[in-house]
């Protein structure tokens, strides 16, 4: 196994506490609750779990005089490592933004008017179940539509949905990684972690890891990097954080990654570099691929890509050669262009041919830990198919997902039937999908539309009536378990009451359940849903220990190589791992990716490409006045080359015009970027009143995203749309 | 406790730094510093031309400096040094003249409008003093702050500064400053 790298502050804190803890492979996960930290008498510290990402880092929470003053990290969740980033720092001020939503409204103007009226949470739960009631009664159940984000209490509001008797259930994956997730999962049957903590070369496709989002794996990467233990190849047509933290970076023309990784696998199988006994041992197709990368050498690629030959050769070699730990970099939101999956797949198969599979600083499958279920009344199936027919379009999809964009073209037909009521739970559809105009168009077809959230985010501007849930400081939610080569169960509770009129979820799914009929299936206290989570924990005294440290993380080493035995098999078709895929063929797609070379702008427009910035998550905390310090308002990336020939200088508002709308921002003229690209950062141009620091302030680039999606996956493909820039 | 001399000081590893702001966020939370003033602050240096090119990160705050000009020109005595290095303001006894923030030449004080006093960074010294890190190192995401005391041979800062190359920014004012800089 070798020695496993251990981060500088770690290796401080843990040889302060014990000598030698160093030597371990584990991360280390100290105690908070050391000797010495004790609150002053009169604050409380609550352990919790912060919502402000996806990540769930664990806070403590220091509480004076029943108001949160301060999170703190917790150094025993191996997920968060001892860090806060800034977004989770910035939670108190979710829970005190004066702008927040204070008690339940029901819109008295027009849609998107701002006319609200303040309501007793009874008249917000009468008037909502009396408009689904009378969908239901006209259209049936399935003319329903349930959307929703990823978060502890989302199951709730899911389960809502199923019992009131709609199919119709639209989860974020599409608009995210799903392209990632169906492609590791045709290539492995499931989707592994990637451990770079132990690696030593990696390779990323725009996965902008140092600066769009801040986890373990951001706090592995710069570690390894900055202390030459690691090396890392970042392809970006952006100038990012991470491009000037890597030790390479190649700004690679958009949307042409694919001919790199086939090019890549090309040298590699060339030269006979591939992991032959794993090869063998463990994958099934490999004939085939040898055959199908024979046409992709690096001078066809570098046509495609523009990065030299001789560096595709070189980096194809320096990959393979530090195989077993090095990786290609899966990355998070992964819905770029319309051949994602293909592209996700070439990286899940050169991944695989170097043998990186199950090893130390390669690509791991999740450790997971067992969990109780709380025991509820089950429902009927819902009857009717799906609305967006994920079955016919997307065949290998993830049923329970849906296909975001597929699903509204479908809802604004009308066909195979309507949909006139939309329940959304934490989630910005206004934002979140391309094409504002056509989810506007999507919301004017609804007889009702209702919204539970902590902020009033545009689309709870555009509802009938919002249900103002409880921040998570103000929460108790169910217990998640976070499967991986570290795997920890956290728990969230609550720190303080709420402070205005707001409710968890479960208690919002309730109100609407007892007025639909459908109390008999949400017959629970979230303390007795914990409860039973908590019986199959394997913790001793789990309830007593997860109230105290609100996580815990199974210690021992991590376990690499479990599935390397000769009698596993992959949950695949054959078993194995599968570089030519039987079932990709029998769906009617390519059973290795195959590469068309995407259709390039025209001189007069450039490529609109997005990003994030770990200050904000997606369209959120842009309104959070600790963050928006930061960036007050977003603008419009330009090289200085075409912005010269279009007379654009820095600081210049400009209009930004795609085929279906457009924007205007100040123009940021930077070196920063390819000279056939702009960029935009997502979260801004809010519609929304309440949102008052970013209401109006710079754009929002749904306005000018044009629909596309993966053929596959049906991921939203964002990085579609060419647009016209001009001086405004 | 032992009375042997302490003089407490912040190695930062800029190269790792990754511009997050969360050691900005945790300064604002816990010594409740107000919108639109700062105690610490990252600064950037983006220079070459396309594709040429390279940013630069360099994380500061107060330096609490061996030879601090703030307290030199302070005319009631309100800025003062602890025996561990650590460089306060009494606010009882400030007077929000505001020459501190003149002399001081890293710009790192701000006066506090609704106190009328002049702020900066107190390397959180109520945590340090329960044995706790400064928020900001606590928090920091990838690791670039090292706290501790230059005085105890077996501190990581200790370690830091006697095996690797560093610098100081502004040495020239003779002020001493205790922010090191690993090259």
């Amino acid at each position: 196994m070798g020695t496993i790298r251990m981060d500088r502050r770690l290796f401080l804190k843990a040889a302060g506490a014990t000598a030698g803890a160093a030597a371990t492979t584990q991360v280390a996960c100290l105690s908070y609750f050391k000797k010495g930290r004790s609150a002053a008498a009169e604050n409380r510290e609550v352990p919790t779990t912060c919502e402000l990402c996806p990540n769930k880092c664990s806070a403590i929470a220091v509480v004076e005089a029943g108001v949160v003053k301060k999170l703190n990290p917790n150094p025993e969740n191996p997920k968060s490592r001892d860090m806060l980033c800034a977004r989770g720092n910035a939670a108190i001020k979710q829970v005190y933004d004066p702008d927040r939503i204070k008690k339940p409204m029901i819109r008295m103007g027009a849609r998107g008017e701002g006319k609200w009226k303040e309501v007793s949470w009874d008249d917000a739960f009468d008037f909502a179940a009396k408009k689904l009631s009378e969908v239901k009664d006209k259209y049936g159940p399935q003319a329903s539509l349930w959307s929703s984000t990823e978060g502890f209490q989302e199951i709730f509001f899911k389960n809502l949905g199923l019992a009131f008797g709609s199919p119709n259930l639209v989860r974020h994956p599409t608009l995210c990684l799903a392209s990632v997730n169906l492609a590791y999962s045709a290539t492995f049957g499931t989707v592994p972690s990637f451990d770079l903590l132990n690696s030593k070369f990696v390779i990323m496709s725009g996965a902008n890891r140092f600066e769009s989002i801040i986890t373990p794996d951001t706090m592995d990467l710069i570690g390894g990097v900055m202390e030459r233990k690691a090396k890392l190849i970042y392809l970006d047509p952006r100038f990012t954080v991470t491009a000037a933290k890597a030790d390479e970076w190649y700004p690679i023309k958009p949307g042409t990654d694919l001919a790199f990784i086939l090019a890549m696998i090309h040298v590699i199988i060339k030269e006979n570099r591939q992991s032959k006994d794993f090869v063998a041992a463990y994958t099934t197709g490999f004939d085939e691929l040898a055959e199908h990368v024979k046409q992709y050498t690096p001078e066809w690629a570098e046509k495609e890509t523009e990065i030299p030959a001789k560096d595709i050769t070189r980096l194809a070699r320096e990959f393979a050669d530090a195989a077993p730990r090095s990786l290609y970099y899966a990355g998070r939101r992964s819905s770029w262009y319309q051949n994602d999956f293909q592209m996700r797949r070439a990286q899940a198969i050169l991944n695989a041919i170097i043998g990186n599979w199950d090893q130390v600083g390669g690509m791991v499958p999740n450790a997971k830990l067992p969990k109780g279920e709380f025991l509820f009344m089950p429902w009927d199936e819902p009857k009717a198919p799906r609305v967006d027919e994920i079955e016919k379009n997307f065949p290998l999809a993830a049923k329970g997902d849906g296909v975001y964009l597929k699903l509204r073209e479908n809802v604004l037909s009308g066909k195979p039937y309507p949909i006139k009521a939309w329940m959304v739970y934490k989630q910005d559809p206004m934002n979140a999908l391309p094409d504002q105009a056509k989810t506007l168009k999507m919301i004017e077809g609804m007889d009702f539309i209702g919204v539970i959230d902590v902020a009033m985010s545009d689309m709870a501007w555009y509802a009938d009536v919002v249900f103002p849930e409880s921040a998570y400081l103000e929460r108790t939610d169910p217990v998640e378990v976070m499967a991986g080569i570290w795997p920890a169960v956290v728990y969230r509770q609550q720190v303080v009451k709420p402070i205005h009129d707001t409710k968890p979820n479960l208690e919002i799914v309730q109100g609407l359940a007892k007025r639909l009929g459908l109390s008999d299936y949400f017959d629970y206290t979230i303390e007795q849903w914990v409860e039973a989570e908590f019986k199959e924990l394997p913790i001793p005294m789990a309830m007593e220990h997860m109230k105290k440290h609100g996580v815990w993380a199974a210690s021992g080493k991590p376990t690499y190589g479990k599935t390397l035995t000769p009698d596993f098999r992959f949950v695949t078709k054959t078993g194995r791992i599968e570089l030519f895929s039987q079932r990709l063929q029998e769906a009617g797609y390519d059973p290795l990716p195959a590469y068309t070379a995407p259709v390039q702008p025209p001189d007069d427009r450039f490529r609109l490409i997005l990003g994030r910035v770990g200050y904000f998550t997606h369209a959120n905390q842009t309104n959070n006045v600790w963050l928006n310090e930061f960036m007050k308002e977003n603008d419009l990336w330009i090289n200085p080359k075409p912005a010269e020939r279009l007379g654009i200088r820095n600081g210049a508002t400009v209009e930004v015009a795609s085929s279906v709308g457009k924007v205007r921002l100040k123009a940021r003229v930077t070196e920063e970027i390819r000279p056939d690209c702009v960029f935009m950062l997502h979260g801004f141009g809010k519609k929304s009143k309440m949102q008052s620091l970013v209401y109006n302030v710079g754009a929002s680039d749904a306005v000018i995203l044009e629909t596309a999606w993966d053929k596959v996956s049906g991921n939203a493909a964002f990085h579609e749309t060419f647009v016209k820039v001009a001086n405004a | 406790m032992a009375m042997k001399k302490k003089r407490y000081a912040l190695v930062l590893d800029s190269r790792k730094c990754i511009n997050c702001k969360a050691c900005a966020v945790a300064c604002k939370a816990e010594n409740q510093v107000p919108v639109g003033n700062t105690r610490n602050w990252i600064n950037e240096a983006r220079q070459g031309e396309y594709p040429k090119l390279r940013i630069d990160f360099e994380p500061e705050q107060c330096h609490h400096c061996e030879h601090p000009s703030c307290a030199r020109v302070c005319p009631t005595g309100a800025t003062w040094m602890r025996k561990d290095g650590v460089v306060l303001v009494n606010y009882d006894d400030c007077i929000g003249c505001r020459y501190c923030m003149v002399a001081c030449p890293y710009d790192a004080r701000y006066f506090h409008e609704e106190s009328g006093t002049v702020h900066k960074c107190t390397l959180c010294s109520h945590r340090v003093d329960k044995g706790d890190l400064p928020a900001c190192v606590e928090t920091c995401p990838s690791k670039v702050r090292v706290f501790g005391d230059l005085e105890d041979p077996t501190s990581r800062v200790h370690e830091l500064l006697a095996t690797r190359r560093y610098r100081v920014k502004e040495p020239q004012t003779g002020n001493g400053p205790q922010l090191y800089y690993l090259l």
